[in-house]
């Protein structure tokens, strides 16, 4: 009889029928005389008959499906699988994935050329009486006198405008007079503020020849406005 | 069997299918959606199965199923057809989870076992597969029966769980193993004989065998 160790070294041959004829004899025989070697037998038939019984384990979702997906995601976004692969061989993957992509580039550069159209020329900014905005005029000539202040002294009349008998003409309304006194002391202009234009004119006339010890700032004769309201009962002069 | 389910396929019912893979893998090589759609049809339940029994976990299963199919899309044009396109997929499955299990040891997610082992309700799911007259104390019996024999094949190194995988479950010849796992099937034959003898040890005595 062949030793046990030789036996169980070759059972799993003799489970096969990968031994010869002879060796299966031997093998055979020695199971049927030795219970430790035949209960070692009986217990690898079983372990072997147990694991080929056992049942197939089923995959409740979808495998295919999520190949489909990702598949899907390969072809249409080539991925960095793809970079690094020969890109003869990704060419299956890579163009079909280049076709939407050009289809977008074409819609892009179709809109852009669409919406870049030069537009139409904005209306030109009006600039009528532009040209009178010249370069502002000295403050204190007769085109910018300054307002009465600290610093720039009220002129002073020297021949006051007869007026009296004109105002009692002109009843008791009250007039709202500007006076521009200029450097020499002269009126350079008189522009009524208030009051009825209809009967100041002989007034703005009369006050027109009016002289002045013209205004001065800081010892220098400056053209100066003055504001004056002008009654039938007082006349106010100088206000500012 | 609701839709959007997979079916439990007997190894046997692959075998159908082994006549139209030459036609097959040569529509998926020019691209054909349709043809790569059925090829999968046709091995999923297989690369499933596979892939959960040597990792021990359903969901781990999925994904790695799913990263084989992927890899057998890219690399269908490498297929020489020397061996069988099942056992070609075969060694695609054995390879991922072989990497799969190294990844996972390498973050220290496991002591003793590659993977947790499978799931109360995947147990519960497996023990319900049987004749529909047994009776609960034979479902239960079967419950258990699956139970140990999946808790002892995670005792088992990788190399000895793939090789008894590939011969007792999936059916495959000691020549087609050596061509899936490319060894000499000389050392098939001495891997499958010690990969039974620690099976039948971790049955018994439920002891870690290597």
């Amino acid at each position: 009889m062949i030793a046990c160790g030789r036996v169980r070294r070759q059972l799993s041959s003799y489970m096969d029928g990968d031994l010869e004829a002879g060796p299966a004899r031997l093998v055979a025989a020695h199971l049927d005389a030795c219970p430790a070697c035949a209960a070692r037998w009986r217990s690898l038939r079983s372990a072997v008959e147990l694991l080929a019984e056992a049942p197939r384990l089923e995959c409740r979702d979808l495998i295919s499906a999520r190949v489909g997906d990702r598949l899907e995601v390969e072809t249409r976004s080539a991925g960095l699988a793809l970079i690094l692969r020969p890109t003869w061989k990704a060419r299956p993957l890579i163009f079909p994935s280049l076709i939407p992509a050009a289809a977008v580039l074409v819609v892009v550069l179709g809109l852009a050329f669409v919406l870049d159209r030069d537009p139409e020329p904005l209306p030109a900014v009006v600039t009528r009486g532009a040209e009178s905005w010249g370069p502002t005029a000295a403050s204190g000539t007769e085109s910018n006198p300054l307002f009465l202040s600290d610093e720039v002294s009220a002129p002073r009349v020297r021949t006051a405008a007869p007026i009296t008998d004109l105002l009692a003409a002109l009843g008791e309304e009250p007039f709202f007079v500007e006076t521009v006194v200029a450097r020499d002391g002269s009126v350079s202009t008189v522009t009524l503020l208030g009051g009825n234009s209809l009967q100041a004119g002989p007034l703005l006339e009369a006050l027109r020849h009016e002289r002045f010890e013209p205004g001065r700032r800081h010892g220098r004769p400056v053209a100066v406005s003055l504001y004056r309201l002008i009654s039938r009962t007082d006349v106010h002069a100088p206000v500012t | 069997m609701a839709a959007g389910e997979f079916a439990l396929r007997p190894a046997e019912a692959l075998a159908g299918g082994a006549s139209l893979e030459p036609g097959l893998v040569e529509q998926c090589r020019r691209g054909d959606a349709q043809a790569f759609a059925r090829l999968v049809a046709l091995h999923e339940g297989m690369v499933f199965n596979l892939a959960a029994r040597l990792l021990g976990d359903p969901e781990e299963a999925r994904d790695a199923a799913q990263e084989v199919f992927l890899q057998v899309y890219r690399t269908l044009g490498r297929f020489e057809g020397r061996s069988t396109l099942k056992t070609w997929i075969y060694r695609i499955v054995v390879n991922h989870c072989r990497n799969r299990q190294r990844w996972w040891r390498r973050r220290r997610k496991d002591r003793s076992f590659p993977i947790e082992a499978l799931t109360p309700a995947e147990e519960a799911r497996l023990a319900e597969q049987g004749p529909r007259a047994d009776g609960p104390e034979e479902r239960l019996e079967r419950r258990e029966r699956a139970r140990a024999v999946q808790s002892a094949l995670l005792r088992l190194s990788f190399e000895h769980r793939a090789v008894l995988l590939l011969r007792e479950v999936e059916g495959l010849s000691c020549e087609e193993i050596a061509g899936t796992l490319s060894l000499p099937e000389g050392t098939v034959k001495s891997r499958l004989s010690r990969a039974r003898d620690a099976l039948r040890c971790a049955l018994a005595n439920g002891k870690e065998v290597r």
